[in-house]
């Protein structure tokens, strides 16, 4: 893929850039929430407070066990031969900084005229 | 004991932990439009439903928070200015 992002020879693997990009979002916003939820039930106090935490923390880390599992069979995490992992971190980073270099929003984006909006006091004073 | 005022730091816990949910389902329901892969996207779907689950047991209990408050249809302060507007 190179910046040439019109010419189709450089759109093929995209579908699987996306996917293995979008479900390393969500394996670490997995992470992430175990974590959140583990430090939230050691400051809790209240009996059914720690209750609710303890439930959502284990499954948590099931959500989080299936998603590793997911990407470990679709061979997008490979955490025991970490020299293929190496090969797609690099090469994400590279794809992505890529993509962020992109004009991909040349036209103005400020939408806010578009959208409804309440005629409050101050409307009239434009 | 389930009517008693939460504790002051959990109380916050929560709420960290209330606005990441939040988020979590906003952005999974969002990337769910966006993946090609069908097992990826199940299992997305799957995170949404759990966490608007989760989120609506959170929000049941967050509300014996001291800081608790009545919660108002709209944002209370309009976020889009007018003045945003470019009149041509």
């Amino acid at each position: 893929m190179n910046n040439d992002y019109l010419d189709p020879i450089n759109s093929i693997h995209v579908p699987e850039l996306a996917d293995t990009t979008f479900a390393m979002d969500l394996l670490l916003r997995a992470k992430e929430g175990v974590r959140n939820v583990a430090v939230a039930l050691t400051e809790s106090a209240s009996p059914d407070v720690r209750a609710l935490l303890r439930d959502q923390l284990m499954q948590g880390i099931a959500m989080h066990q299936e998603i590793t599992d997911l990407m470990i069979n679709k061979k997008w995490f490979h955490p025991y031969e970490l020299s293929e992992q190496y090969k797609l971190d690099q090469l994400s980073a590279n794809n992505t900084v890529m993509i962020g270099k992109m004009n991909l929003f040349p036209v103005e984006t400020n939408r806010k005229g578009l959208f409804a909006q309440t005629p409050d006091e101050h409307s009239d004073k434009q | 004991m389930d009517n008693q005022k939460l504790a002051a730091h959990e109380s916050l816990d929560l709420h960290e932990v209330i606005n990441f949910k939040t988020l979590c389902v906003g952005k999974s329901k969002l990337m769910q439009g966006l993946v090609f892969d069908d097992d990826l996207r199940n299992l997305m779907k799957k995170d949404v439903e759990q966490s608007i689950q989760a989120l609506g047991q959170l929000q049941e209990v967050y509300k014996r928070a001291p800081f608790e408050a009545p919660v108002p249809e709209n944002r209370p302060t309009p976020t889009v200015n007018l003045k945003g507007v470019h009149m041509h």
